[in-house]
């Protein structure tokens, strides 16, 4: 039988989901439930002068209106508890819930907000994170210091978290003074709405003196956490239990209506279910953070970077969530790629009144290297380098360290990378390209490290009766087929099994050991390692029972097909089935489990104040290139190719890699052209899928791919990360790609065409060649 | 208000609220939850549907303005004793499905496509499925899985 491992088998959900028989989150029900819905605050900010329920609760089939007075505890939250469940007092967005509405249908819960009568007094919003930073600007939360806090770290009225190097500024003063050439610019980045095509949904029941919570969710252990916090309950009186989930890309690892339904539900004794629309969905999900990063570089004539100083303003929205975490990305993106000389970093989380921010796939990583790699290029260009050979001659090498002191035995790789890119795509031969009239041609190239997540796993298996392998695991397969591929085959490949008798439970918090959840591309990594474990324990168990039926030592038998063979006389053989049944007389049921957690690399704790997110544990390397036509008439962009060359240690299923990699590249073309949430007056102006323009499949080229697979010691069969970084140099590469096509520093995403115009109409072009 | 429908060749009577769209009929009172809904305005294509064979958003259409109709769901595409057709075989063989939300939507999109448009190059089956989001998979293992389905090499 020829290995699992590389092998393009399909996922073992995809008869269920073309089929349409998938349950997902949103399709799920219970018998006896209700319908809920949210009032939310119409305004961005404003004092709550009068919240009047009773004639909603008066009308015929409303069970109950639920208020800030019944929420168990004042506040809650993942790092700072600055979040209630209902505003009560103070809206501080716009979307914020202010009461629940418990009916026997859902379009009786619609109807009954109506009949709720609330008056807020407006407030001028805190709009931006500019205007949140302006001396005597209005605290979004005035009593701040009250607080409890999960972690320690800088924080001040309006700044919900500040992360600053430390850094020798004499010494910089002196380069910059001294450098050759100083280079400074400043970029800007919309919000990106996850915009997964399931909005989230919960439903919730009260059980024996406990919250069963069901939900599509990337993480339940950490809606587990919440729901209890939130409630004022232990972890473990909350049960969450997931379903098939229709896309997250990091909305769905926080809870959020699971909160509300679990509420809901203990306060009218029924199960409760709750679904977001689309609006509210939008307006109330947790989008990649906009920001605004400045970027100084001191250089050496002859190209040699001599010292950067990066200064980031990132938009924490109106509550803190895990968002704090994130100011700690500049630390690390600033020196991971590109040799830095002595570097200043400062980043700024802002308190806004506008929605929470969130996780999305590459968290603030799609813009830090969008500003990092415009601003390679725009540094090449000031120094009349070429733009790839000046990246190339600062790139780390095998055994650099970055600058929170992570040593890169393997950063050696980026080279290896631009290399492969250099095959398929020769850098001259693009450079000389023509544009075809009417037509700009531009060519741009980014890298970028990344990291897999090292948040702990574990699996329980158990060898069934007929020979199939049970797998128990709170991990969830979020689409990206981490667990429906890569654990499925990595735990049929020990047991020379077909991954379709690998039966996989969906997650449940009273069944399986903890589990970080999907996000930063960890499930195959992590969670294939745990199996593997699980595999051996369950192997050794295996054999222990074959050496009794078949007469001979554990060490002569191996598994394959099925089965127990004799090394050498492969006749000789026991099924799986008849072990697993007499192991039922003999030792008991045959179960075996494993856990795993990568174990933080070294770091400098001294580097930086307010390091809340150390380290990029099993690092991957990435570079792309882009090769873009702009129309000069319309500014329309299209990306004529695209080429990722990217290192995954080992690609457990080469189809599954591919379908991350496209998907993740076509989420970055939105980015970089199409997608922004823009923000007037603290309100979003995209709130639907019609004026929020995802990409289609006439704007989204076949991505050229390029894999590396230099096999990651601790991982699965070397299986690093994948699923999360093919979205996170898009921006950068499409942004260098434009910049070159009309010879103009093009330093804002989305780049919409209107802005391309108004660049084509002015003056002065920049030659990028 | 009371009509009748035939919903993947099963003759169906039903008693709908006037304002109930198509959607809200399928997923709700017949319970045929294959069909999704993503935005609720005509702009994903999750809820499409075939409605006397021409691909709807079945979001926005008004139940009673399809009285009489023949309706096909994601649920009446396999053929007899459950085989899958070629389209859903493509769609596996490909990697066309990630999260698979959308996926009924594509399959009920391309399935009128392919009726009428037997062998389409890829371009056009990119043109064909432009009403239907996908934030998956970037779109090119469907693209492969509908030629995979009518026999293309992929």
């Amino acid at each position: 039988m020829t290995s699992l491992i590389g092998a393009d088998v399909a996922r073992t959900d995809a008869e269920s989901k073309v089929r349409g028989e998938a349950v997902y989150g949103v399709d799920y029900g219970s018998l006896g439930m209700l319908h809920a819905k949210l009032l939310r605050s119409p305004i961005p900010a404003g004092s709550i002068t009068k919240l009047d329920v009773t004639a909603a609760r008066g009308l015929p089939g409303v069970r109950a209106v639920v208020t800030g007075s019944d929420a168990p505890v004042a506040r809650g939250g993942a790092v700072v508890r600055d979040q209630p469940l209902f505003a009560t007092s103070v809206v501080r967005y716009e979307g914020e819930p202010i009461a629940g509405v418990i009916a026997e249908t859902e379009q009786i819960a619609k109807r009954a907000l109506g009949a709720i009568v609330l008056e807020i007094d407006p407030l001028l919003p805190v709009g931006d994170v500019e205007a949140a930073l302006a001396p005597g600007a209005r605290l979004v939360h005035p009593d701040w210091k009250d607080y409890e806090c999960s972690l320690e770290y800088p924080r001040a009225g309006n700044i919900a978290c500040e992360v600053t190097s430390d850094s020798d500024l004499r010494a910089l003063a002196r380069i910059v003074a001294q450098a050759d050439v100083v280079v400074e610019s400043e970029y800007r980045a919309q919000r990106q709405y996850q915009a997964y095509i399931e909005p989230k949904s919960a439903v919730a029941r009260w059980e024996d003196g406990r919250y069963v919570v069901h939900t599509a969710s990337q993480f339940p252990f950490n809606v587990r956490d919440q729901v209890a916090q939130f409630l004022g309950v232990r972890v473990s009186d909350v049960r969450v239990i997931g379903h098939h989930i229709g896309g997250g890309f990091g909305a769905k690892l926080d809870a959020s209506l699971e909160i509300y339904a679990a509420l809901f539900a203990r306060h009218v004794g029924r199960p409760v279910k709750i679904v977001n629309e689309r609006s509210e969905d939008l307006l109330s999900c947790g989008c990649r953070e906009n920001a605004i990063v400045r970027l100084r570089t001191s250089l050496a004539s002859d190209g040699r970077i001599l010292a950067r100083e990066a200064d980031v303003l990132m938009d924490n929205g109106a509550y803190s969530g895990e968002v704090p975490l994130m100011a700690s990305l500049p630390m690390h993106v600033f020196g991971q790629v590109y040799r830095t000389g002595l570097a200043r970093v400062n980043c700024r989380l802002m308190y806004t009144n506008t929605a929470p921010t969130g996780a999305f796939r590459g968290v603030s990583g799609t813009y830090l290297y969008f500003a990092l790699e415009r601003h390679m290029d725009e540094c090449a260009v000031r120094l009349g380098l070429d733009r790839r050979a000046f990246r190339l001659q600062n790139l780390l090498q095998d055994g650099d360290c970055t600058l929170v002191g992570q040593v890169l035995d393997d950063a050696g790789v980026l080279a290896e990378a631009f290399d492969r890119v250099e095959q398929v795509a020769p850098w001259s031969e693009l450079m000389r390209r023509p544009s075809t009239p009417g037509k700009r041609h531009g060519v741009g190239i980014a890298a970028a490290t990344w990291l897999t997540n090292p948040g702990p796993g574990t699996v329980t298996l158990k060898l069934n009766e007929d020979g199939t392998l049970g797998l128990v695991s709170g991990a969830t397969d979020n689409g990206s087929g981490a667990v429906t591929m890569g654990v499925t085959q990595i735990a049929a490949e020990e047991f020379g099994l077909r991954p379709e008798d690998v039966i996989i439970q969906m997650p449940d918090t009273d069944a399986a050991g903890y589990d970080a959840g999907s996000q930063g591309s960890r499930t195959t990594h992590i969670v294939g390692r745990a199996t593997r474990t699980a595999a051996a324990e369950v192997r050794e168990k295996i054999f222990a029972v074959g050496s009794r039926l078949l007469e001979v030592d554990p060490a002569d038998l191996n598994i394959a097909e099925g089965a127990v063979h004799v090394k050498g006389a492969p006749t000789r053989s026991v099924p799986l089935s008849k072990i697993a049944i007499a192991a039922m007389s003999t030792s008991g049921p045959i179960v075996g489990t494993g856990s795993y957690a990568t174990p933080l690399p070294s770091y400098n704790p001294a580097c930086a104040n307010g390091l809340l997110f150390p380290v990029f544990p099993t690092p991957t390397y990435h570079v792309h290139l882009a090769e873009v036509e702009v129309d000069e008439a319309t500014g329309r962009v299209t990306v004529l190719r695209y080429i990722v060359a990217q290192e995954v240690g080992k690609a457990i299923n080469p189809t599954g890699v591919r379908g991350q990699i496209q998907g993740g590249v076509a989420q970055g073309i939105g980015y970089a052209l199409y997608e922004g949430l823009e923000i007037a007056d603290s309100r979003y102006r995209q709130r639907t899928l019609e004026t929020y323009r995802l990409p289609l499949a006439v704007d989204v080229p076949d991505v050229e791919i390029l894999l590396l697979e230099h096999g990651d010691p601790a991982g699965p069969h070397g299986a690093r990360g994948v699923a999360e970084p093919p979205i996170v140099p898009v921006a950068a590469a499409i942004g260098n790609a434009v910049s070159d096509a009309l010879g103009k520093a093009v330093n804002q995403i989305p780049i919409r065409p209107d802005e391309i115009l108004a660049l084509l109409s002015g003056d002065d072009p920049i030659r990028l060649r | 208000m009371q009509i009748e429908l035939s919903v993947n060749g099963v003759p169906t009577r039903l008693d709908i609220e006037a304002h109930a769209t198509l959607l809200d009929v399928l997923r709700g009172d017949l319970e045929l939850t294959g069909t999704k809904r993503g935005c609720d305005e005509g702009e994903c294509g999750a809820c499409t549907v075939l409605v006397d064979g021409q691909a709807v958003d079945s979001c926005i259409v008004a139940a009673h303005s399809v009285n009489g109709c023949a309706i096909e769901t994601v649920e009446g595409l396999a053929r007899a004793r459950g085989a899958l057709d070629r389209l859903q075989r493509g769609f596996i063989k490909a990697g066309a499905v990630q999260c698979g939300f959308c996926t009924p939507g594509f399959l009920i999109t391309l399935t009128a496509y392919l009726r009428e448009h037997p062998a389409p190059t890829p371009e056009e089956i990119r043109e064909a499925v432009a009403g239907n989001i996908c934030r998956c998979t970037g779109y090119s293992q469907i693209v492969e899985a509908v030629r995979a389905s009518i026999g293309e090499e992929i």
